[in-house]
This record gives structure tokens, C-alpha cells and sequence, in this order.
């Protein structure tokens, strides 16, 4: 089978199976830019389908590209629980790792590590990481993802989790794409909850990139999700926003 | 649903290696050749050669491509198999003079 249509299968697939992580949370990709630097904004906000409480997030984070295959972020996170005003959650840290030249082999690949120090220290640390993939035919990108996340020295102290994220772009215009984006949580990584507690959101995504000249550029994504399960957000409306430099 | 995941894994191990080979130049902040004819249907590695002192990023929405190459120095660009027709890129640091086009043919 050739490996792009295989790719596109098991991306096909992971809607069918069964979400980890927050509203805002967004599509990594596995290349890196080289000495990029990045203020990224990113928000989002979800409604239960069970009638709770909205819950929005938001993070504000600075990025470089330290070398050719290895970019490194800082993020403050915030949250606002329904009812509730604004407050500091924590503090992360990403790094990315592309594995692959864009483009040389079938599939792109890369590897995303994150440290998360919460607030709330009963939460301890969180770790997530996982492996990136990414191919394209003519103009169409399609990426997967999967993400593994657990919490260390906290009180309450869950198996490792597992979690997916998909996105299909239609390269239309540089400065509008189109496309769909997905998230979904399964449970623990090697015994996933019955079929009713997966978590699985899906739905239409923009992306784009305004070149402002002199290096600079802003580059956007935002997506709107519905729940495809039973134990997912009803709605999440999410927006990242990177100004370049 | 896990032999699925292992497939998607496995397939970066699945590959297979560039065919062909073109040298694209930055010299004074211009792409030389300023216009690249290729063949269509290929896989191509482009070689791009920065002889300038100073960093430049090839940049092509229509290719998917954005590379950094510092300055007296050389890196891969690995693009296509591409469908017949005009691929513009450009150079994001020198936007004025950093342009060309790729034609696959």
C-alpha cells in the first residue's frame, strides 16, 4: 500500500475510536524553523454537553528555533472556569524535535516533549510527549498525532493517558487554507475506557499566514469542534495566533 | 486500532530516497537560477547554496516548503513529486530581490 494512503487510513481511523487535553489546546507539526522566534497566543473555550459550566483557557508563550531540528517554548497558562474570573494555572514548557527532513521520506516525523508545572502543586508535574507525523499529496497536508500525558508527584496520580490529534489542509491561499481539525482522549494508553467515555471533537479549521515583510510574519489556525461522542465538549472554539520575527 | 498505530509508526521506515538533484543558488540576495525547470512526476532534491554571508529562508506556499540556510552554507529542500505547472518561492529575508520559480514540466 503506499505509505501516504496507509497514513491517510489510520488518520481515517482514529475518529472511530474514541480528550486529554483543554480547549485551547493545538495541531503540533513536526517541522522546526531554524533561529525563528514566536510570541504565541493561543485560547479556546468548550460547553458541556451535560450542562456544566463553560470552561475557557488561554496561554501566551515565547518560542525559538535554537537549532535546525529543535525549537523550544515557554508558555503561561490561564484558565476561567464558568462563573469564575481569570487566573494563573501554569507554567510549560514545549520542545520539539523534527526527526525528519520535510519532504525526504513518505511521512515527516518529529517528536513533541512537554513539561507542565501546575499552580495547584497537588497536581505536580505533567508530562506529555509523542511522536508527530505529517505528509502531503499535491495540496492537500494531512497530519496525526499522537500524545501520551501524565501527572508525577501529584496527589492524585492517573496511568499514563492517551490522546490523538488530526488535521486534513487544504492549501488554498497563503493566506487562507482550509481544512478540519480533530481531538480525542481514549483513556489510559494501554487500556482504553469503553467506547461511551472517549472523548472525540471534530470540525472545519482556517489557517493562514500574513507576511508583514522585514522577517516578520503573523500566522493563524482556528477550528470550530463538536462533540462526536457522548463524553465530549458539545463546542470548542479554539484560535492560535503566532507573530514571527 | 493498535496495528493501526504501529502502521502509522512504521511508516516513516518506508522510505525511499530523492532521484534527482538541482543546485539552486543565493548570491546577492537573488535565487540563481531565478527560474528552475524540472521534471514533473519526481521526487527532487534541491540543493540550495547560500554563498551570502547572511542567513535566507526559502519560502514557497505553492511547494509547502520553509527552510533557513545561513549564510556559506548548503541544505536540502525535498520537494515533489509535483503535477506539471509554476511553483513561485522566494526568499522571506529578501523579499525585494530573493524570488523564482520552479516549472515543473
Amino acid at each position: 500500500m503506499n505509505p501516504r494512503i496507509a497514513f491517510a487510513v489510520v488518520l481515517a481511523a482514529f475518529p472511530l475510536c474514541a480528550a486529554a487535553f483543554g480547549p485551547s489546546d493545538y495541531i503540533y507539526l513536526p517541522a522546526v524553523t531554524y533561529g525563528e522566534h514566536e510570541i504565541d497566543f493561543k485560547s479556546g473555550a468548550w460547553k458541556q454537553k451535560s450542562g456544566e459550566n463553560p470552561l475557557s483557557a488561554s496561554s501566551i508563550g515565547y518560542g525559538y528555533g535554537v537549532t535546525q531540528r529543535w525549537f523550544t517554548e515557554l508558555y503561561s497558562k490561564y484558565e476561567r472556569p464558568g462563573g469564575e474570573t481569570t487566573h494563573f494555572d501554569a507554567w510549560e514548557w514545549e520542545n520539539k524535535f523534527q526527526l525528519t527532513e520535510t519532504g525526504e521520506y513518505p511521512v515527516d516525523t518529529g517528536l513533541i516533549v512537554e513539561v507542565e508545572r501546575p499552580k495547584d502543586r497537588s497536581e505536580g508535574y505533567e508530562v506529555r510527549f509523542g511522536p508527530l507525523f505529517q505528509t502531503e499529496t499535491g495540496k492537500i497536508q494531512l497530519n496525526g498525532n499522537l500524545l501520551f500525558e501524565r501527572h508525577y508527584r501529584a496527589e492524585a496520580a492517573l496511568p499514563l493517558q492517551l490522546g490523538y490529534q488530526w488535521q486534513v489542509k487544504y492549501r488554498w491561499q497563503p493566506k487562507l487554507d482550509l481544512g478540519f481539525q480533530g481531538f480525542g482522549e481514549l483513556g489510559q494508553w494501554n487500556h482504553w475506557d469503553p467506547a461511551e467515555e472517549r472523548s472525540h471533537r471534530i470540525g472545519p479549521a482556517v489557517f493562514g499566514k500574513l507576511a508583514l515583510g522585514n522577517r516578520q510574519a503573523i500566522r493563524y489556525n482556528a477550528a470550530w469542534l463538536v462533540g462526536a461522542s457522548t463524553n465530549a465538549p458539545s463546542h470548542n472554539l479554539r484560535l492560535q495566533v503566532e507573530y514571527e520575527f | 486500532m493498535r496495528r493501526l498505530l504501529l502502521i502509522a509508526a512504521l511508516l516513516p521506515s518506508l522510505a525511499f530516497a530523492a532521484d534527482l538533484e538541482f543546485t539552486l543558488v543565493i548570491r546577492d540576495h537573488r535565487f540563481e537560477p531565478a527560474e528552475l525547470r524540472i521534471p514533473a512526476g519526481k521526487k527532487i532534491k534541491l540543493l540550495v547554496d547560500n554563498q551570502d554571508t547572511t542567513a535566507e529562508e526559502f519560502e514557497s506556499h505553492e511547494l509547502n516548503r520553509e527552510k533557513v540556510v545561513p549564510g556559506k552554507s548548503k541544505l536540502p529542500v525535498f520537494i515533489g513529486p509535483l503535477a506539471p505547472g509554476r511553483y513561485p518561492f522566494y526568499g522571506d529575508f529578501h523579499q525585494q530581490t530573493a524570488t523564482g520559480v520552479i516549472i515543473a514540466e
